[in-house]
Protein backbone atom coordinates (compact mmCIF):
# COMPACT_ATOMS: atom_id res chain seq x y z
CA UNK A 1 0.00 0.00 0.00
CA UNK A 2 2.59 2.52 -0.99
CA UNK A 3 1.50 5.93 -2.05
CA UNK A 4 3.09 6.47 -5.41
CA UNK A 5 4.68 9.77 -6.15
CA UNK A 6 6.06 9.57 -9.58
CA UNK A 7 8.17 12.29 -11.05
CA UNK A 8 8.18 12.04 -14.77
CA UNK A 9 9.34 15.43 -15.94
CA UNK A 10 6.61 17.41 -17.66
CA UNK A 11 5.93 16.95 -21.32
CA UNK A 12 7.76 14.26 -23.18
CA UNK A 13 10.92 14.59 -21.11
CA UNK A 14 12.58 11.64 -19.42
CA UNK A 15 15.15 10.92 -16.75
CA UNK A 16 18.40 9.32 -17.74
CA UNK A 17 19.99 6.96 -15.24
CA UNK A 18 23.75 6.76 -15.05
CA UNK A 19 25.70 4.22 -13.04
CA UNK A 20 29.46 4.62 -12.67
CA UNK A 21 29.56 6.93 -15.59
CA UNK A 22 27.71 4.53 -17.83
CA UNK A 23 24.36 5.59 -19.15
CA UNK A 24 21.55 3.13 -18.66
CA UNK A 25 19.15 4.90 -20.95
CA UNK A 26 16.27 7.23 -20.45
CA UNK A 27 13.23 6.34 -18.45
CA UNK A 28 11.07 7.31 -15.52
CA UNK A 29 12.24 7.81 -11.97
CA UNK A 30 9.63 6.90 -9.40
CA UNK A 31 10.02 8.16 -5.83
CA UNK A 32 7.61 5.86 -4.06
CA UNK A 33 7.33 5.68 -0.30
CA UNK A 34 8.41 2.04 -0.38
CA UNK A 35 11.41 2.33 -2.66
CA UNK A 36 13.05 4.37 -5.37
CA UNK A 37 12.70 2.86 -8.80
CA UNK A 38 13.64 3.64 -12.33
CA UNK A 39 12.14 2.10 -15.44
CA UNK A 40 13.21 2.59 -18.99
CA UNK A 41 10.81 2.65 -21.89
CA UNK A 42 11.03 -1.10 -22.49
CA UNK A 43 10.09 -2.13 -18.96
CA UNK A 44 13.60 -2.82 -17.73
CA UNK A 45 14.66 -1.09 -14.59
CA UNK A 46 15.82 -1.35 -11.02
CA UNK A 47 14.80 -0.26 -7.58
CA UNK A 48 16.70 1.02 -4.60
CA UNK A 49 15.74 0.48 -0.98
CA UNK A 50 15.91 3.67 1.05
CA UNK A 51 17.95 2.16 3.90
CA UNK A 52 20.69 1.50 1.36
CA UNK A 53 20.74 5.08 0.13
CA UNK A 54 23.39 6.82 2.16
CA UNK A 55 23.31 10.20 0.48
CA UNK A 56 21.40 12.10 -2.13
CA UNK A 57 21.80 15.59 -3.44
CA UNK A 58 21.11 17.85 -6.35
CA UNK A 59 24.33 18.37 -8.21
CA UNK A 60 24.48 21.66 -10.07
CA UNK A 61 28.23 21.76 -10.46
CA UNK A 62 28.76 21.54 -14.19
CA UNK A 63 32.48 21.03 -13.66
CA UNK A 64 31.74 17.79 -11.84
CA UNK A 65 29.17 16.59 -14.34
CA UNK A 66 28.01 18.39 -17.45
CA UNK A 67 24.33 18.31 -16.57
CA UNK A 68 22.39 19.07 -13.41
CA UNK A 69 21.17 15.88 -11.85
CA UNK A 70 20.17 13.99 -8.73
CA UNK A 71 23.21 12.27 -7.31
CA UNK A 72 22.51 9.20 -5.19
CA UNK A 73 25.01 7.09 -3.29
CA UNK A 74 23.93 3.57 -2.45
CA UNK A 75 25.47 0.95 -0.18
CA UNK A 76 24.96 -1.91 -2.54
CA UNK A 77 26.67 -3.70 -5.33
CA UNK A 78 25.32 -3.53 -8.82
CA UNK A 79 26.68 -6.05 -11.26
CA UNK A 80 28.35 -4.69 -14.33
CA UNK A 81 27.68 -6.31 -17.63
CA UNK A 82 31.16 -5.93 -18.99
CA UNK A 83 34.02 -7.83 -17.44
CA UNK A 84 36.32 -4.86 -17.74
CA UNK A 85 34.39 -2.71 -15.35
CA UNK A 86 34.06 -5.57 -12.87
CA UNK A 87 37.84 -5.94 -12.80
CA UNK A 88 38.15 -2.20 -12.40
CA UNK A 89 35.82 -2.27 -9.45
CA UNK A 90 37.77 -5.04 -7.74
CA UNK A 91 41.00 -3.16 -8.13
CA UNK A 92 39.65 -0.08 -6.45
CA UNK A 93 37.78 -1.62 -3.58
CA UNK A 94 39.04 -3.51 -0.57
CA UNK A 95 37.33 -6.63 0.64
CA UNK A 96 36.48 -5.07 3.97
CA UNK A 97 34.90 -1.97 2.52
CA UNK A 98 31.18 -1.92 1.95
CA UNK A 99 30.23 -1.73 -1.70
CA UNK A 100 29.07 1.63 -2.80
CA UNK A 101 27.44 2.65 -6.05
CA UNK A 102 26.82 6.10 -7.36
CA UNK A 103 23.80 6.79 -9.48
CA UNK A 104 23.01 9.94 -11.36
CA UNK A 105 19.47 10.64 -12.40
CA UNK A 106 19.53 13.29 -15.05
CA UNK A 107 16.13 14.74 -15.86
CA UNK A 108 15.77 16.43 -19.17
CA UNK A 109 13.82 19.09 -17.25
CA UNK A 110 16.08 20.26 -14.44
CA UNK A 111 13.30 22.16 -12.72
CA UNK A 112 12.10 18.80 -11.41
CA UNK A 113 15.27 18.34 -9.37
CA UNK A 114 14.15 20.15 -6.23
CA UNK A 115 10.97 18.12 -6.08
CA UNK A 116 12.92 14.91 -6.62
CA UNK A 117 15.30 15.84 -3.83
CA UNK A 118 12.53 16.75 -1.41
CA UNK A 119 10.56 13.61 -2.17
CA UNK A 120 13.58 11.48 -1.43
CA UNK A 121 14.19 13.29 1.86
CA UNK A 122 10.62 12.59 2.93
CA UNK A 123 10.82 8.96 1.93
CA UNK A 124 14.13 8.51 3.73
CA UNK A 125 12.48 9.70 6.92
CA UNK A 126 9.95 6.90 6.49
CA UNK A 127 12.67 4.26 6.61
CA UNK A 128 14.75 4.68 9.73
CA UNK A 129 16.99 1.88 10.84
CA UNK A 130 15.13 -0.53 13.13
CA UNK A 131 18.03 -0.47 15.59
CA UNK A 132 17.40 3.14 16.52
CA UNK A 133 14.69 2.46 19.04
CA UNK A 134 15.79 4.81 21.75
CA UNK A 135 15.57 7.95 19.70
CA UNK A 136 11.95 8.74 20.38
CA UNK A 137 12.50 11.37 23.00
CA UNK A 138 12.22 13.94 20.25
CA UNK A 139 8.96 15.07 18.77
CA UNK A 140 9.98 14.01 15.30
CA UNK A 141 10.09 17.40 13.72
CA UNK A 142 13.10 18.34 11.73
CA UNK A 143 15.19 20.76 13.70
CA UNK A 144 16.14 23.60 11.42
CA UNK A 145 19.20 25.27 12.82
CA UNK A 146 18.44 28.33 10.75
CA UNK A 147 15.15 28.86 12.58
CA UNK A 148 16.75 31.40 14.81
CA UNK A 149 13.73 32.30 16.90
CA UNK A 150 13.22 28.82 18.24
CA UNK A 151 16.93 28.21 18.54
CA UNK A 152 17.42 31.42 20.43
CA UNK A 153 14.62 30.58 22.84
CA UNK A 154 16.11 27.16 23.45
CA UNK A 155 19.55 28.65 23.92
CA UNK A 156 18.28 31.21 26.41
CA UNK A 157 16.45 28.55 28.37
CA UNK A 158 19.50 26.31 28.49
CA UNK A 159 21.77 29.16 29.45
CA UNK A 160 19.37 30.03 32.21
CA UNK A 161 19.61 26.50 33.50
CA UNK A 162 23.37 26.72 33.39
CA UNK A 163 23.53 29.94 35.35
CA UNK A 164 21.15 28.50 37.94
CA UNK A 165 23.33 25.45 38.28
CA UNK A 166 26.47 27.51 38.70
CA UNK A 167 25.02 29.95 41.22
CA UNK A 168 23.58 27.20 43.39
CA UNK A 169 27.06 25.77 43.85
CA UNK A 170 28.32 28.96 45.41
CA UNK A 171 25.29 29.42 47.59
CA UNK A 172 25.61 25.98 49.06
CA UNK A 173 29.35 26.20 49.46
CA UNK A 174 28.96 29.35 51.52
CA UNK A 175 26.84 27.58 54.11
CA UNK A 176 28.90 25.10 56.06
CA UNK A 177 26.38 22.64 57.39
CA UNK A 178 26.67 18.89 57.87
CA UNK A 179 24.37 18.33 54.90
CA UNK A 180 26.41 20.44 52.54
CA UNK A 181 29.58 18.62 53.50
CA UNK A 182 28.00 15.30 52.53
CA UNK A 183 26.69 16.72 49.29
CA UNK A 184 30.19 17.58 48.19
CA UNK A 185 31.85 14.29 48.84
CA UNK A 186 31.85 13.65 45.12
CA UNK A 187 34.98 15.69 44.83
CA UNK A 188 33.73 19.10 43.80
CA UNK A 189 35.98 21.94 44.71
CA UNK A 190 34.90 23.46 47.97
CA UNK A 191 36.48 25.99 50.27
CA UNK A 192 37.72 23.84 53.15
CA UNK A 193 38.48 26.55 55.66
CA UNK A 194 35.78 26.71 58.33
CA UNK A 195 33.62 29.75 57.99
CA UNK A 196 32.11 29.41 61.39
CA UNK A 197 34.50 30.15 64.21
CA UNK A 198 35.00 27.28 66.61
CA UNK A 199 33.30 24.79 64.30
CA UNK A 200 35.77 22.01 65.02
CA UNK A 201 36.59 22.80 68.61
CA UNK A 202 34.77 19.73 69.86
CA UNK A 203 36.69 17.38 67.60
CA UNK A 204 38.92 14.76 69.25
CA UNK A 205 42.52 15.79 69.36
CA UNK A 206 44.15 12.42 68.82
CA UNK A 207 42.17 11.04 65.89
CA UNK B 1 30.61 20.35 10.29
CA UNK B 2 32.08 17.22 8.89
CA UNK B 3 29.96 14.07 8.91
CA UNK B 4 32.11 11.13 8.10
CA UNK B 5 30.39 8.39 6.15
CA UNK B 6 31.54 4.81 5.90
CA UNK B 7 33.91 4.00 3.07
CA UNK B 8 35.94 6.90 4.41
CA UNK B 9 33.96 9.54 2.61
CA UNK B 10 34.29 12.81 4.48
CA UNK B 11 32.00 15.64 3.69
CA UNK B 12 32.39 19.13 5.00
CA UNK B 13 29.56 21.59 4.98
CA UNK B 14 27.20 23.87 6.83
CA UNK B 15 24.55 22.23 8.97
CA UNK B 16 21.13 23.08 7.65
CA UNK B 17 18.93 20.76 9.65
CA UNK B 18 18.73 17.45 11.42
CA UNK B 19 15.83 15.16 12.25
CA UNK B 20 15.10 12.63 14.93
CA UNK B 21 16.99 9.90 13.09
CA UNK B 22 19.99 12.18 12.79
CA UNK B 23 19.50 12.42 9.07
CA UNK B 24 21.50 15.49 8.17
CA UNK B 25 21.05 18.15 5.57
CA UNK B 26 24.12 20.10 4.66
CA UNK B 27 24.63 23.04 2.39
CA UNK B 28 27.71 24.38 0.65
CA UNK B 29 29.42 21.05 0.90
CA UNK B 30 32.83 19.94 -0.21
CA UNK B 31 34.37 16.51 -0.24
CA UNK B 32 37.51 16.20 1.84
CA UNK B 33 38.78 13.06 0.09
CA UNK B 34 39.10 14.19 -3.49
CA UNK B 35 41.38 11.28 -4.41
CA UNK B 36 38.69 8.75 -3.69
CA UNK B 37 35.83 10.80 -5.01
CA UNK B 38 37.33 13.03 -7.64
CA UNK B 39 34.36 15.30 -8.11
CA UNK B 40 33.68 18.16 -5.78
CA UNK B 41 30.13 18.09 -4.59
CA UNK B 42 29.57 21.81 -4.48
CA UNK B 43 25.85 21.58 -4.14
CA UNK B 44 23.16 23.57 -2.48
CA UNK B 45 21.55 20.81 -0.47
CA UNK B 46 22.81 17.39 0.47
CA UNK B 47 20.84 14.84 2.46
CA UNK B 48 22.80 12.25 4.42
CA UNK B 49 21.11 9.26 5.98
CA UNK B 50 21.79 9.30 9.70
CA UNK B 51 22.49 5.59 9.94
CA UNK B 52 25.52 5.79 7.67
CA UNK B 53 27.25 8.55 9.55
CA UNK B 54 30.13 7.32 11.67
CA UNK B 55 31.41 10.60 13.04
CA UNK B 56 30.34 14.18 13.05
CA UNK B 57 33.18 16.56 13.57
CA UNK B 58 32.27 20.04 14.74
CA UNK B 59 34.68 22.97 14.92
CA UNK B 60 35.87 23.04 18.52
CA UNK B 61 35.57 26.75 18.88
CA UNK B 62 31.89 26.62 18.04
CA UNK B 63 30.99 24.14 20.74
CA UNK B 64 30.64 25.01 24.40
CA UNK B 65 31.09 21.59 25.97
CA UNK B 66 30.36 22.81 29.48
CA UNK B 67 27.03 24.19 28.38
CA UNK B 68 26.29 21.00 26.50
CA UNK B 69 27.04 18.78 29.47
CA UNK B 70 24.94 20.77 31.90
CA UNK B 71 22.11 21.19 29.44
CA UNK B 72 22.04 17.49 28.67
CA UNK B 73 22.03 16.67 32.36
CA UNK B 74 19.18 19.07 33.03
CA UNK B 75 17.16 17.90 30.06
CA UNK B 76 17.59 14.27 31.04
CA UNK B 77 16.47 14.92 34.60
CA UNK B 78 13.49 16.90 33.37
CA UNK B 79 12.41 14.12 31.05
CA UNK B 80 12.38 11.63 33.89
CA UNK B 81 9.78 13.67 35.76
Amino acid sequence: MSFLKSFPPPGSAWTEAVLKGKGLGTGTLCTAESRLSWLDGSGLGFSLEYPTISLHEVSRDLNAYPREHLHVMVNAKFGEESKESVAEEEEDSDDDVEPIAEFRFVPSDKSALEAMFTAMCECQALHPDPEDEDSDDYDGEEYDVEAHAEGQATLERLEGMLSQSVSSQYNMAGVRTEDSIRDYEDGMEVDTTPTVAGQFEDADVDH
Amino acid sequence: MDPRNPNDLSICGTLHSVDQYLNIKLTDISVTDPEKYPHMLSVKNCFIRGSVVHYVQLPADEVDTQLLQDAARKEASQQKQ
